[in-house]
């Protein structure tokens, strides 16, 4: 079974229909600083590259405060699309789950063994359910089709009915009091008169032409909405078709999955390679892989461009802004927009997916990447400290050297000079270079493991992001 | 929707009542006075299940009545707004058919009968496919939803539509 098609299935679902949620309420002013919109998508993004996680651990990855994802997951619960699972648990309890994780997963927990020395504390876990997910969707759709085309035909609408004398009017509750048992028709109460229903037109006329004016625009706006709706959602659309025939990803409650994770650790710990899940990063070949790698998620966006492109190329589409958030590279007509908005959306798609990423990367290895940038940091500015002390002993030896030939007055001295001079410039440079290098020597560290990132983020943004998320 | 709720009410009871039927009078008045009405908040009284407390009575100056309020349990009937019924059709015109559910009148104007279906004047006025095979006339059963319902102080008037899935004619009156 493979768990790509689903997985993409959620991140468009995310993206179209949880994007604007905040898990604030209403009535508070949404401020810029605090306003936590996406934030779902995130979380949705994250639980795709995962199985079973325990709440707690989520949300260190993401930098979310604990409640701040508490209160999402309930909302996702409510909205049926993850399952979740409390127990108490004992330190022995989480153990088992965290063996689960680390039985196939090697690398990814192990320095969690001390935390999880608890005392007896009620854990949440969650996880994706697929199969929902995907009714969930589907009936979305067919609910949001339905209401529109309902509203188009005027199937559930009440009838009106216009008495052409009087133009008094009725509506279809009244009818129990205008029947007259003597012929088929509605009468006026006031005058006797026929009613017509207020849909044909010829006669409703002289009763309201701005009213008709009024609803032919209501006619055109629901059908241009219905429109935009089927080509906004297409992507959706297509694929649910390709998912429903796939087997559905189960993963099974929470016992169930980690007594699996358990035998597969065992039954392949011949193996241990095949547990990384770097290496299995396309198989999820039946075995419960409790993280799956990074690399999947540049799978799923670079899908999503080739199929945009597919679209785009039959017919060029104004995409809709909430696909164009994902940070892909498209044309200007495709999105639709000024450049300097795109820009914009860039930064904060990298930001979510640079976010995404680090919640994925192991701390440790977070720490390392940062140690070492540190590392090369400070290096450079030994180095440039050091080359400007030598840099400044060579001019002052120069001078020295130009004072004793002074006397001699020998132009090669001072070419002596020059050169030197040249040097020192050189040297500069030579510092400056260095400094780039090392900037751009982290950034490449980081995309390994951040394959996914288009717009390449600058270490300082990154930084900024981070706050961001953390308060949002 | 049928609801099972407790209700409370103040009956009079004139005094040539009291003796030792007096409660059997006081039910006997209760069930005439409420089973069958309607009140837009509770819906129709459909029957009285039974007493739940009688309490003191109080007599009335002047007239020699007693008022004793009555807490009672009874079955209502409250029909809502997207609630599927059964009902009978009772008229077919023009306009649409008027149907019954019990004590709820429920009209189905013809823009909510589907489209294929055309109306037949003439003795029996009535709905029909192009192909015959689907009639609604007086007596038809017809499943339908409620879209609209008018809630007055003392009745319910509602109006349905057939013009879904898995709704129309249930029980056709010829063929049965």
């Amino acid at each position: 079974m493979s768990l790509e098609p689903f997985n993409r299935l959620v991140k468009l679902a995310a993206r179209a229909f949880y994007d604007d949620i905040t898990t604030k309420g209403d009535n508070q002013p949404k401020t810029g600083r605090s306003d936590n919109r996406g934030i779902s998508v995130v979380v949705l993004d994250a639980l795709t590259r995962r199985q079973w996680v325990r709440e707690e651990d989520l949300a260190k990855d993401l930098k979310l405060h604990n409640k701040q994802l508490r209160r999402m997951l309930r909302f996702f619960e409510e909205e049926k699309l993850i399952t979740r699972d409390h127990r108490k648990e004992t330190a022995k309890g989480a153990k088992i789950f965290s063996a689960a994780v680390a039985a196939t997963n090697d690398f990814h927990h192990t320095g969690k063994e001390g935390e999880e020395k608890v005392k007896l504390h009620t854990h949440s876990y969650c996880c994706l359910d697929y199969a929902q997910i995907y009714d969930v969707v589907r009936y979305r759709l067919h609910r949001m089709r339905k209401k529109l085309k309902d509203e188009l035909e005027n199937k559930n609408t009440i009838q009106e009915y216009i008495c052409p004398n009087c133009s008094r009017r009725y509506t279809a509750l009244d009818a129990i009091r205008l029947v007259t048992p003597d012929d088929d028709y509605f009468h006026c109460e006031n005058c006797n008169g026929e009613l017509v229903a207020e849909s044909d037109k010829l006669a409703a006329q002289e009763a309201g032409d701005g009213d008709d004016n009024a609803r032919r625009r209501r006619r055109e706006k629901l059908k241009s909405m219905l429109q935009k709706m089927e080509e906004q959602l297409k992507p959706l659309a297509d694929q649910l078709t390709r998912v429903k025939d796939l087997p559905v990803p189960e993963f099974g409650n929470l016992q169930a999955w980690e007594a699996r994770a358990h035998a597969h650790a065992r039954g392949g710990l011949g193996d241990g390679s095949s547990n990384d899940p770097s290496k299995s990063s396309q198989g999820y070949g039946g075995t419960p892989m409790p993280f799956l790698g990074d690399t999947k998620v540049e799978v799923a966006f670079g899908k999503e461009e080739d199929l945009k492109s597919e679209t785009a190329s039959t017919s060029l589409k104004v995409l809709p802004p909430w696909m164009i958030k994902q940070g892909m590279n498209l044309s200007k007509e495709q999105r639709g927009e000024v450049k300097e908005e795109v820009k914009m959306d860039g930064t904060s798609t990298s930001s979510t997916v640079s976010d995404d990423k680090k919640s994925s990367v192991n701390t440790d290895d977070k720490r390392s990447i940062q140690d070492e940038y540190v590392k090369a940091y400070y290096a450079a500015l030994l180095k440039k400290q050091q080359e400007l002390e030598e840099a400044s002993k060579k001019q002052q030896e120069l001078l020295i050297s130009n004072t004793s030939n002074m006397d001699s007055g020998t132009s090669s001295a001072r070419q002596v000079g020059m050169k030197f001079k040249r040097e020192e410039d050189e040297g500069d440079e030579d510092v400056e270079w260095e400094e780039s290098n090392v900037t751009s020597n982290t950034n490449e560290n980081y995309k390994v493991n951040d394959l996914n990132v288009q717009a390449e983020p600058s270490g300082g943004d990154e930084d900024e992001d981070d706050i961001d998320w953390e308060e949002g | 929707m049928f609801f099972h709720i407790t209700l409370e009410r103040n009956m009079q009871l004139h005094p040539r009542h009291f003796g030792r039927n007096l409660r059997e009078n006081l039910i006997a008045k209760l069930m005439k006075d409420v089973e069958g009405t309607c009140s837009g908040r509770h819906g129709f009284v459909v029957a009285i299940t039974g007493i739940e407390n009688v309490g003191k009575g109080l007599i009335r100056d002047g007239t020699g009545f007693v008022t004793f309020p009555v807490k009672y349990r009874c079955v209502v009937f409250r029909p809502f707004k997207g609630q599927i019924l059964e009902a009978v059709v009772t008229m077919v015109n023009k306009m649409g058919f008027f149907a019954e559910a019990g004590p709820v009148q429920i009209f189905v104007s013809n823009h909510l009968i589907p489209d294929d279906m055309e109306f037949q004047s003439g003795d029996m006025p009535n709905y029909t496919t192009s192909d015959g095979s689907v009639k609604i006339q007086k007596d038809s059963e017809v499943r339908l939803k409620l879209i609209g319902t008018r809630v007055d102080a003392t009745e319910i008037f509602c109006i349905g539509t057939i013009k879904d899935d898995f709704l129309g004619v249930i029980n056709d009156p010829t063929t049965a």
